[in-house]
This record gives C-alpha cells, structure tokens and sequence, in this order.
C-alpha cells in the first residue's frame, strides 16, 4: 500500500470514529465484476455493477444522502465481503437492513419492501409482486420499480420475471439476471 | 442530511488534493504534514453540510489546512528555557488562528501572505493582486513569514 492510501485510510477510519460521514462506500471484486456498494447508517443504500457511472452514482449519492460521502473499507466490509461469497454461490444471508432514500417514490419504495420477501430460490411474475404490493394492476409499474432498485442483488429484483417467459429485463443486464437465478437454483445451470 | 445542489461527493475532494494539500502542509509544518492534513480533512468535513455552494472548493480546502498548520504550530512549539526562567509567557495573539497571528504585520505582508498559503497563489498572481513585482511579492512573504518565525519559534 502506498504512503497517500495508508493515509487515506487512516483518515476514513478517523472520519467514520467521529461520526462525520453520510456515506461510506467501497469496491469489492465478484463473480459478476467490480461492485460499488455504499451504506449510510440506515442500511445499505446502494450496489452499483461496473458498467454504470462511478462518478455519476457518487453524485447522486452526495446530491440525495449528503456530500460526505467517504471511500471506507472497514465500514463496508461486512456488506462487501457477504456479497463475494454469495455471489461465489456460498449459503450467506444477505438480509441487510436497507435505506431506500434514493428511491423516492413512495410506491416504488413499498414495491422493493415487498420484493425483499422474496427468498432465495423463489420468484414471483410482475404482475405478482403488483398483486402483493396491493396495485395488481401496476404490473407495468412494477417493472420500474425493480428497474430502478438502488440495492440490487440484496434487495432481489432479479427474481421478478415476465409471466411470458424468459428471465426479462435486468439493470446488470440479463446475462447478470441468468447467473444469478442459476446460482440461486431457480435456472438449470448452462452447461 | 441534504447537501447545498453542486457540493461533489466530499471523497473526491479528498482523492483530487490529499497530494498538493500534503506538500503545502510540509512547507508549514514538516514531518507532521500528515496529521495536519487529516484534521483538516476532518474540519472540512465538520463544516461541509453548512456550505452553500461548491464553488472555491480547492482554496477552501488549503484555507483550512493552513489553518490547522499554525494552530498546530501555535499548540507544539518549544518554549526556550531562557524565556521559561523569565516567567510566565504572555502570547502576544488572542486565539492562536492564523488570522490573530498574522493580525500585527503590516497590511501589504498580511496581504502577501494570506494571498501565498490561504489561496495558494504563485508570485505571478501575487504581484498582480497586489499590483507589485514579482520580486516584491516574494519580499513581502517572505518578511511575513520571517517575522512568524520570530513569533511563533
């Protein structure tokens, strides 16, 4: 580690002591790429895939949740650590709590509290999660609230999918999607 | 905590001027640079959520850095055992911040100096503030910083 990291860590570590963050948010290196996973002291408030903006999800971060926003390992780990193994297809429990600040629409927001229910190696249609969510009509609506999810993979909008058939739409891409419901049991693994 | 819209996430400050923060807090206080840059760091962040907009934030940041180098220095000087057979010490400075320190030099060398360590100016800039040379520019820090020495030391 060089001179300026050890610095910048120690200096993460004072921050988070004292309490002067909003934010703290860290990478971690899966099966599925680089993740950004950031938490507030709510709960885990977002899992960014790699192919998305890092400085444009660090914006929203700073613009939603508070500009003190501070690249903490210690303060992520935990969270950072259960989604390597989980993603790696270990038994681990990703049942954070979540902070659904950067979800602001109200109905959004209940639909993802929902969606938590649903367990490993379960999934439910749009349309069923509308039903639960109590609008059965909103399957549509539905769509863009797992769309938008700011906490993918823990809150699981990957096991939502089209009552048509198929794996449906996915923010890490549908590749993302099959993989994950695989390592879940729900898909036969490719061969 | 609602940010001010336009403050950038307070990280990326910190990734962006750690390196030139850590060289200027050299030039004030040698090998504790790092321990002064991180309580600025940390003042920073205390008074980040107050800002209103994410204008100036590089000068803001020296600002304060240059700041808690002269408290820093203003807190672990070495009084000289001569003046600490005489009594008592009466420092001559209300609060020990780099404004009361600098409170009794001449109006231009304030200036001079402000314009050097608060706002990290080059002498070119300096000069055209003041509307000097360059070698004046350097003159006047340079007995602002003689006459620190004298106080502080």
């Amino acid at each position: 580690m060089s001179p300026t990291e050890q610095f910048l860590q120690r200096l993460a570590a004072a921050a988070v002591e004292k309490g002067l963050t909003d934010v703290t948010y860290d990478f971690v290196g899966t099966t599925i790429g680089r993740l950004l996973v950031a938490t507030t002291e709510r709960g885990v408030c977002r899992v960014s895939f790699q192919q998305e903006d890092e400085g444009a999800v660090l914006d929203e971060l700073a613009g939603k949740l508070g500009g003190r926003v501070v690249r903490s390992a210690s303060a992520t780990k935990r969270v950072r650590d259960a989604l390597a193994s989980y993603l790696e297809g270990d038994e681990v429990d990703l049942d954070f709590p979540v902070d659904l600040t950067l979800t602001q629409s109200k109905f959004r927001r209940t639909v993802l509290e929902h969606l938590q229910r649903v367990e490993r190696g379960r999934v439910v249609t749009y349309g069923e999660l509308a039903l639960q969510s109590g609008t059965p009509r909103a399957a549509r609506a539905v769509g863009t609230a797992c769309a938008t999810n700011p906490v993918p993979v823990i809150v699981p909008c990957h096991r939502v999918l089209p009552s048509s058939g198929g794996v449906g739409n996915y923010g890490g891409g549908a590749g993302r999607k099959r993989f994950l419901l695989e390592l879940e049991g729900v898909l036969p693994l490719h061969s | 905590m609602m940010t001010a819209v336009g403050l950038p996430p307070f990280w990326r400050l910190v990734e962006d001027h750690t390196d030139e923060l850590l060289r200027h807090a050299r030039r004030l206080v040698g090998n504790d640079a790092e321990d002064v840059v991180q309580e600025a760091f940390l003042r920073g962040l205390r008074s980040y959520p107050r800002l209103k907009n994410g204008d100036h934030l590089r000068a803001w940041l020296f600002r304060i850095t240059t700041t808690t180098a002269f408290d820093h220095s203003s807190t672990r000087r070495e009084i000289p055992t001569a003046e600490l057979e005489g009594g008592a010490i009466e420092p001559t400075y209300d609060d020990g911040s780099f404004e009361a320190i600098i409170d009794e030099l001449s109006e231009a060398n304030r200036a001079a100096i402000r314009l050097r360590f608060v706002d990290d100016l080059d002498y070119d800039a300096i000069a055209q503030k003041l509307g000097c040379t360059n070698g004046a520019a350097r003159r006047r820090v340079s007995t602002a910083i003689g006459s620190l020495r004298e106080k502080l030391i």
